[in-house]
């Protein structure tokens, strides 16, 4: 029975995971795709307020908000991306994301959906979609928990360093 | 990073602290070898000075080795040897050991950058400061050792003695001055108390060189202390300031005998003895120091200058003869007091600047409150008697709060000052140029932040008149200048401004000769040479790569410096203006906003969106009359009261839609920095309004023409306008051209994205 087999080798390798090293990724949408940065690289999620926009600033700046008193510059992923535009809505989202730059950027996300512990076996290296990715693609993450779930693991230095 | 588990945050914290606390104490060092050189330029060398240079070293030595800096600790242990010399007279305080010691300040600090910076360390400096310093402490000699014979010490106590308080003993005899017994009885209860007054009345009078018990006249209670005293006063004057009890007061007989009295070591007393007597036979070695030759005719040179200057932070000790009354003259009027008081890590202060900030809009928003409840009507009348009381108090300790931080973070000019005083001396001495700083203005207070930013412009900009301004010796006397050049540091304060003139009296800037310096580096074209005004063409030395000089010099001519300058001035908001004579000199002129924290600004509206401009900059706002703009080379201008205003229309050049409303026009608003006006068209005025500026992120530092953000209260944020900015941008476009070039080039296209983007927010 291939099912059960699938289920008992799904089952031993999560028991192997969890003695072994897993991180914490958080998944959003973004133009219909799934993609998921460290968890411990976000120090907040945010409903988006007013925006003030930057003249000048590069296209993917989408203005800068206030979180508490400190001012932060939110950068429209799909911009970034080059993906489609596509307007605010009630499940947008602000991703407060601090990946060692010294400074706090918020990411505009369509949605954010959950958190996937991974172990590294759960992990694909970036180069499975053949050939030179961008630098912000860590890898793909295939959660065995997950009926074919696929997460596009973004690296948020280069994403936050060159806005 | 897999080993370096341990340096979390924990470990950057104590290395920050490290940092800043070596960095205290090397601004200290630099501080006190500059007393020092004052000093013995004016022929005295405070003992007390020595020994706070090598307690500096000695704990330099001690974090560094704590924190594995071993070249830092390596070059601190050397030093420590040769300062226990110059403590204990092994060597003498000469120009040349100052020189190395200067050197190794200098040394000090590119090691700390090093250690913060991942910078390379300067491996070799330092090896050959070692050799140098080792050089050094081989030729030691000791100082006049027969001195302390002449007098009827008890041989038991000179056996005591350390080898500090025995130089010390022969130091004070060597100048004159004469020696006194004190036995005076302590209550051991009080001891500590009683003999800290002792020293405390005995200090105006001389020098304690040492005390020890005498083990007679003791009973359980008390302890008898005999104390060698060392003064210059007469034996009734001690008698009569130190007074007490148990305590007596004795001459120490002088020995009658001829092989007693050295003839060197009359007790002569006066200025002009002192400094040779007091470092002992030998000191004053021209033949060791032939570039300090010009040295004698300094202190001749110092009065004229004391006497200009009101307040002069290099040379803060008083003449020569009033120092010698104590051990301690006044060095206290240095700056460094006012320095140590100021420790409050910045990071600190902003977060209290953001509380500030927030309760700066609480006081908006119950503004507001009052005001809707107001015209509601009468009923609720009480209430918003209530809430106005309320508003005005609130309004008062905000008042204060603000004050009190910002006073806080006010800092005295001096401490950038001091550091130049030490590049001064440094780079006249490898120039071989005399030259004089003259600081004025010194207690200008100004943000730390900007002092902090301040140093190396002002550095950039007194190298470049030491090695372009001030002339050689003989060039000067030729042309009937005095020898020595002056290069003036004035600060004051102007309004809402703080100004810094840099000012040298050397040979001044030849427009012609800048002009086709210029034209040879490929700055500005032949063509664009013909039209420069005049100022412009001053103008030109501050901008990249320029340079007069065929060949770089270490000091200058390498074509960096001045645009660094003003660069980083214009990041704090400030402007540079130049003025030249040849023959007579040039002065820089800086002008500067006091603070970056709490600023009053107009608010504005341009293409339905709110922008804030500083009112320190702002002179005025008019209603514009498009009928009477007139374009003069495709820029636009407009005659206000008889003079032309060059105008900007900021809804262009911030690439959004223009929104001004029926009934009335758009306006301009006046901006002056320094000499230049611009006016900005604005759509709409929107009021006036005190705000806390906040920098925008480390993300958006590439974008010009904003000097940070801030909150007005209802959840809306105003970017506030890089007034001087602008107007270089706008005025001087050929400078933007080229700086634009060297930036990111992608970042010039946003004007056309913001407009595209502006549909989404």
């Amino acid at each position: 029975m291939p099912t059960l087999k699938g289920r008992t080798e799904r089952r031993a390798a999560r028991r192997a995971g969890e003695t072994g090293k897993r991180v914490e990724y958080l998944a959003f949408g973004l133009a219909g795709e799934t993609y998921a940065v460290q968890i411990a690289h976000v120090a907040e999620i945010l409903r988006p307020p007013p925006f003030t926009l930057v003249p000048r600033a590069s296209e993917t700046v989408l203005g800068v908000i206030s979180v508490r008193g400190k001012l932060v510059t939110v950068i429209d992923l799909r911009r970034r991306f080059r993906l489609p535009p596509a307007a605010i809505d009630r499940k947008s989202r602000i991703l407060l994301a601090d990946a060692g730059t010294g400074e706090q950027i918020g990411l505009l996300v369509d949605d954010v959906q959950q958190v996937w512990r991974l172990a590294s076996e759960e992990i694909e290296p970036a180069n499975v979609l053949g050939g030179e990715q961008a630098p912000h693609i860590a890898g793909i993450g295939r959660p065995t928990a997950s009926d074919g779930a696929m997460l596009i693991l973004l690296e948020l230095r280069p994403v936050l360093e060159s806005p | 990073m897999a080993e370096g588990g341990g340096r979390g945050d924990a470990g950057d914290k104590a290395r920050d602290e490290f940092l800043s606390e070596a960095q205290e104490l090397v601004d200290g060092l630099g501080r006190d070898l500059l007393t020092l050189d004052e000093g013995l330029k004016a022929g005295r060398v405070d003992p007390e000075l020595i020994n706070d240079v090598f307690r500096g070293v000695h704990t330099l030595k001690g974090l560094s080795g704590l924190f594995g800096a071993t070249r830092m600790a390596g070059l601190s242990h050397e030093l420590e040897d040769v300062l226990d010399d110059l403590r204990l007279g092994r060597i003498d305080v000469t120009p040349t050991v100052l020189d190395l010691l200067f050197q190794a300040v200098s040394l000090y600090a590119r090691l700390l950058t090093a250690q913060s910076s991942d910078a390379p360390e300067p491996e070799r400096e330092v090896e050959q400061l070692l050799l140098a310093v080792g050089q050094l402490s081989q030729r030691r000699g000791g100082g006049g050792g027969g001195v302390v014979a002449q007098y009827e010490l008890d041989p038991g106590l000179l056996g005591v003695l350390t080898e500090y308080e025995e130089h010390r003993l022969r130091a004070n005899i060597q100048q004159g001055l004469a020696l006194f017994r004190i036995r005076a009885r302590f209550s051991l209860a009080t001891i500590d108390s009683s003999l800290d007054e002792l020293k405390a009345q005995a200090r105006p009078l001389g020098e304690i060189v040492t005390y020890l018990p005498t083990g007679s006249g003791a009973n359980v209670d008390t302890i008898e202390l005999e104390i060698l005293m060392a003064s210059r006063a007469s034996l009734s004057a001690l008698q009569a300031a130190i007074v007490g009890p148990d305590i007596s007061i004795e001459d120490v007989a002088r020995r009658i005998g001829p092989s007693a009295r050295p003839a060197h070591a009359a007790p002569v007393a006066g200025a002009a003895s002192a400094g040779a007597s007091f470092a002992g036979p030998g000191m004053v070695a021209p033949s060791a120091t032939p570039r300090h030759a010009s040295g004698p005719a300094r202190p001749s040179q110092e009065p004229t200058a004391g006497a200009k200057t009101p307040s002069i932070a290099v040379t803060p000790n008083p003449p020569a003869a009033a120092s010698l009354r104590g051990p301690a003259p006044n060095r206290e009027l240095s700056l460094r007091s006012a320095s140590q008081t100021v420790r409050v890590d910045i990071r600190k202060l902003d977060r209290l600047m953001t509380v500030v900030g927030e309760l700066a809009i609480v006081k908006t928003a119950i503004a507001k409150l009052t005001d809707r409840v107001r015209r509601r009507g009468a009923e609720p009348r009480e209430l918003s008697i209530e809430l106005g009381r309320l508003n005005r108090t609130f309004e008062r300790h905000l008042a204060q709060m603000q004050s009190g931080i910002l006073e806080v973070r006010m800092v005295p000019l001096g401490q950038a000052f001091d550091k130049l005083a030490r590049i001064v001396r440094q780079i006249s001495r490898e120039h071989d140029k005399d030259v004089n700083l003259v600081v004025t203005g010194a207690d200008t207070e100004l943000d730390k932040l900007i002092v902090e930013e301040l140093s190396d412009p002002l550095m950039h900009m007194i190298r470049n008149a030491i090695d372009h301004g001030i002339e050689a010796r003989d060039e000067r006397l030729s042309v009937g200048k005095p020898p020595i050049g002056t290069i003036a540091l004035n600060a004051f304060q102007k309004g809402n401004h703080v100004v810094i003139e840099v000012e040298d009296d050397g040979r001044g800037m030849d427009h012609g000769a800048l002009v086709a310096a210029a034209v040879r580096r490929g700055i500005v074209s032949p063509e664009e040479a013909q039209e420069l005004t005049e100022s412009e063409m001053l103008a030109l030395v501050f901008m990249p790569g320029f340079t007069t000089k065929e060949v770089a010099t270490d000091l200058s001519g390498r074509g960096v410096g001045l645009d660094v300058a003003k660069t980083n001035i214009s990041k704090l908001g400030g402007v540079v203006d130049i003025t030249s004579d040849v023959g007579i000199g040039t002065k820089m002129t800086i002008t500067l906003p006091i603070t970056l924290a709490i600023i009053h600004v107009l608010l504005v509206e341009i293409g339905a969106h709110l922008f804030a401009v500083p009112l320190a900059s702002v002179e005025e706002a008019i209603v514009l009359d498009e009928g009477k703009v007139r374009t003069v080379e495709s820029r636009d201008v407009l005659t206000v009261r008889g003079t032309s205003l060059p105008i900007c229309r900021l809804a262009r050049l911030f690439g959004l839609p223009a929104s001004h409303r029926d009934g009335h026009g758009p306006f301009v608003v006046i901006a002056r920095v320094g000499a230049r006006r611009l006016g900005f068209v604005v759509d709409e005025l929107v009021g006036q309004q005190d705000i806390v500026i906040k920098p925008l992120g480390k993300s958006l530092k590439g974008v010009r023409g904003f000097a940070g953000a801030t909150e007005l209260g209802d959840q809306r944020i105003a970017l506030v306008i890089d007034v001087a900015a602008l107007i270089e941008e706008v005025l001087l476009p050929g400078e933007v051209r080229f700086l634009a070039a060297a930036e990111d080039s992608g970042r010039r296209n946003g004007t056309l994205e913001a407009s595209r983007r502006a549909g989404r927010t």
